[in-house]
């Protein structure tokens, strides 16, 4: 009962910061690719409710930047020109869920523009850029852990169930893939391909790519499930009743391997976000103008960024409450999994 | 008349994870006649499953059929090849498992296995198939068939169960029955109902059947003839009342002598021990010189070591295997 409490309130937290990402259009006060060239590298907006004067206002406001005298990069609040925020105002136009065109947004604020989150070097706002850019990421880390699960599901089923040269090819085949550095494969894949690609295709690339180079460790485990499932009683039975092999196969064998594709699934999702965000980050992933996790990390890469604006850090930490929140499904999936063995053992004893 | 099973000289031994082999079947032959009732008698270890799982070629992986042949009809099964074992299982030989409560698949409801048997074998269409599967739990559930097809294996008993699996064995009308100590599991009663069913069954479909226990008293009037299994070897096969009423294999005897009876004779209070056949089964992987039994034979002689003891008729259909009626 507390198992299943526990499970239900990871899926319940995942299902939130999922919900958050898919409709980042509505969440987003901004289209992520609108630049502002007034103001590259802005911090983080303070949102204030009190005023220079210690007047309390009813309604949150931002005060407009301007640069500083004398610098080209430092802001400062401008506290003469406070801009109230405003909730669901119309802004610019976005597709809900793929198909909803609607320019309906959480908040804005009047006749200004609001970055909570700080502004990249040409400007465009890192709030809306990073929840767009999630929807990338967690696109690639779902579809490459459905791939790579795909494979390993069918390349751990042969194995297990046919058994014999084919088991040892596999699972020899598996121990390559699991001994791989799979980074430096990545780049010698990527680096067969054309230098310029479109970002869909490269989209799609580094997905088949993240997917294909991980089956090894869900097939062995998934061999495992097969080779003691098929041992059992009533999958000889049926055998002896003139089942055929994919029939085992589908009804009887596969169906038990479940508990463990979704522990795989739940540990892999995570990581194959962080393979894509560490693709992207190298140049090698999604390109710009396309937002990714990865790719707004990238600016990281000069040491001016790195060391003056804090704010570009921000993507990365966006990975950490999508991790945990995988890893405690993981976990209590697993622990629900080992439930469930227990309880059908005693009770394989009592019959 | 012609045996519609026919096993000759079939020899099964397990490789031990050492390499070795040790024999669990050595030189078993017998045929059965259509509509026969065959029952094997035998203690653990003495190949009784081994014979049922050679026979349709349904052994662990570390089992190696090392020789002899299984005939039904024009097929020899131990050399048939995947596809026509799989058309030949189920629909002509059937195997009955020996736990029913782990031979059923625990998620799937019942009405829903038996209809996969009659599916595997069958390109029925989907109200034909529904309409035979209710017509075989017909034969075996007289009352609330449509219930029990509903229920799930956890809901139903050990008996209905075991009715579960005779139904899947029965669907597509084979001709041969194999059943695995399908009541071990069970209580004398459920035992007897069981039996009934059998009785049923082959008196409706006249189908032929293998009967494996290790409870003598079963085989009084449900089998035809009796097949006693000692170490992997015939020791004894004939008619089921010649053999039950005046065994002859000393083996047979002392099995029969100690099954346990509930009331001794009437005014009889004192307590007798029941009578134990003595020493242990023979352990099949050191190398057996002589008769198998020989170590425990309360009537051994001396060429009982030495060698092998040869099948010997004692009428058309009775052979013992020992030396007392080698002449």
């Amino acid at each position: 009962m507390k198992m299943q409490r526990a499970l239900t309130r990871w899926l319940l937290a995942l299902g939130a910061l999922h919900g958050t990402v898919v409709c980042a259009g509505f969440f987003a006060p901004y289209d992520p690719a609108v630049q502002n060239r007034m103001y590259p590298y802005l911090p983080p907006m303070r949102v204030h409710l009190v005023d220079t004067q210690g007047h309390l206002h009813a309604r949150p406001f931002v005060y407009q930047p301007k640069l500083r005298v004398g610098s080209f990069d430092q802001y400062e609040e401008d506290i003469t020109d406070p801009r109230p925020v405003k909730f669901l105002p119309s802004g610019d136009y976005y597709r809900l869920l793929g198909f909803l065109s609607c320019r309906r947004h959480l908040f804005g604020a009047k006749n200004a523009r609001i970055y909570l989150l700080g502004t990249d070097a040409y400007g465009r706002d890192q709030l809306s850029r990073l929840l767009f850019g999630g929807q990338v990421s967690l696109v690639a880390g779902l579809l490459g852990a459905g791939i790579t699960l795909l494979i390993g599901m069918c390349i751990g089923a042969v194995a297990g169930y046919f058994g014999g040269w084919r088991d040892t090819l596999l699972m020899r085949l598996a121990e390559l893939f699991m001994a791989l550095p799979w980074l430096y494969l990545l780049f010698a894949i990527r680096a067969f391909l054309p230098l310029a690609v479109s970002p869909l295709k490269a989209f799609f690339l580094i997905i088949v790519v993240i997917g294909t180079v991980g089956w090894a460790r869900p097939a062995r485990l998934v061999r495992g499930v097969v080779l003691s499932a098929k041992e059992r009683d009533f999958v000889r039975a049926a055998r002896g009743f003139g089942a055929t092999n994919g029939y085992l196969l589908r009804r009887h064998i596969l169906p038990e391997t479940s508990s463990v594709l979704l522990t795989q699934a739940a540990i892999l999702i995570p990581q194959y976000v962080l393979a894509e965000m560490t693709l992207s980050f190298l140049g090698l992933g999604v390109p710009e103008p396309v937002p990714s996790w990865g790719n707004l990390l990238s600016s990281l890469q000069q040491y001016s960024v790195l060391i003056s604006h804090w704010w570009m850090y921000l993507p990365a930490v966006a990975i950490v409450p999508f991790y945990l929140g995988y890893l405690g499904l993981a976990s209590s999936l697993h622990e629900r999994g080992a439930a469930y063995k227990i309880e059908s053992r005693i009770l394989g004893n009592l019959t | 008349m012609i045996a519609i099973l026919e096993i000759q000289d079939l020899h099964v031994s397990y490789r031990s994870s050492g390499g070795g082999l040790c024999p669990a079947l050595t030189s078993v032959s017998f045929g059965l006649m259509p509509g026969e009732i065959m029952g094997v008698l035998g203690e653990s270890g003495s190949g009784k499953s081994t014979l049922a799982g050679s026979l349709v070629r349904l052994l662990p992986a570390n089992a190696r059929i090392t020789r002899g042949a299984v005939q039904f009809e024009e097929t020899d099964l131990l050399r048939a090849n995947a596809d026509e074992l799989r058309q030949i299982r189920g629909r002509r030989i059937s195997l009955i498992f020996q736990e029913p409560s782990l031979a059923l698949h625990p998620t799937m409801r019942v009405g829903e296995q038996v209809r996969q048997v009659l599916a595997a074998h069958d390109s029925l269409g989907k109200s034909a198939l529904n309409e035979q599967t209710r017509q075989v739990f017909d034969q075996v559930f007289p009352e609330e068939a449509d219930r029990i097809s509903h229920s799930y294996p956890h809901q139903l008993s050990g008996g209905q169960r075991q009715r579960v699996l005779i139904a899947q064995a029965i669907a597509c009308g084979p001709s041969v029955v194999i059943a695995d100590e399908p009541t071990a599991s069970l209580d004398p009663t459920t035992q007897m109902e069981i039996l009934g069913v059998f009785r049923n069954l082959r008196e409706k479909l006249g189908l032929a059947m293998i009967f494996i226990t290790h409870n003598p008293a079963l085989l009084c009037g449900f089998a035809d003839r009796v097949l006693v299994l000692y170490a992997g070897k015939v020791a004894e096969c004939g008619p089921a009342e010649t053999v039950l009423a005046s065994p002859r294999h000393p083996y047979t005897k002392a099995l029969f002598h100690s099954i346990p009876t509930v009331f001794d004779r009437p005014g009889n209070t004192r307590k007798t021990k029941l009578p134990a056949i003595l020493g242990d089964s023979a352990r099949s992987s050191l190398p057996i010189q002589g008769c198998p039994f020989e170590p425990r034979c309360t009537e051994r002689m001396d060429t009982c070591k030495e060698r092998e003891p040869t099948r010997v008729n004692l009428s058309a259909s009775h052979t013992v295997s020992c030396f007392k009626y080698e002449s």
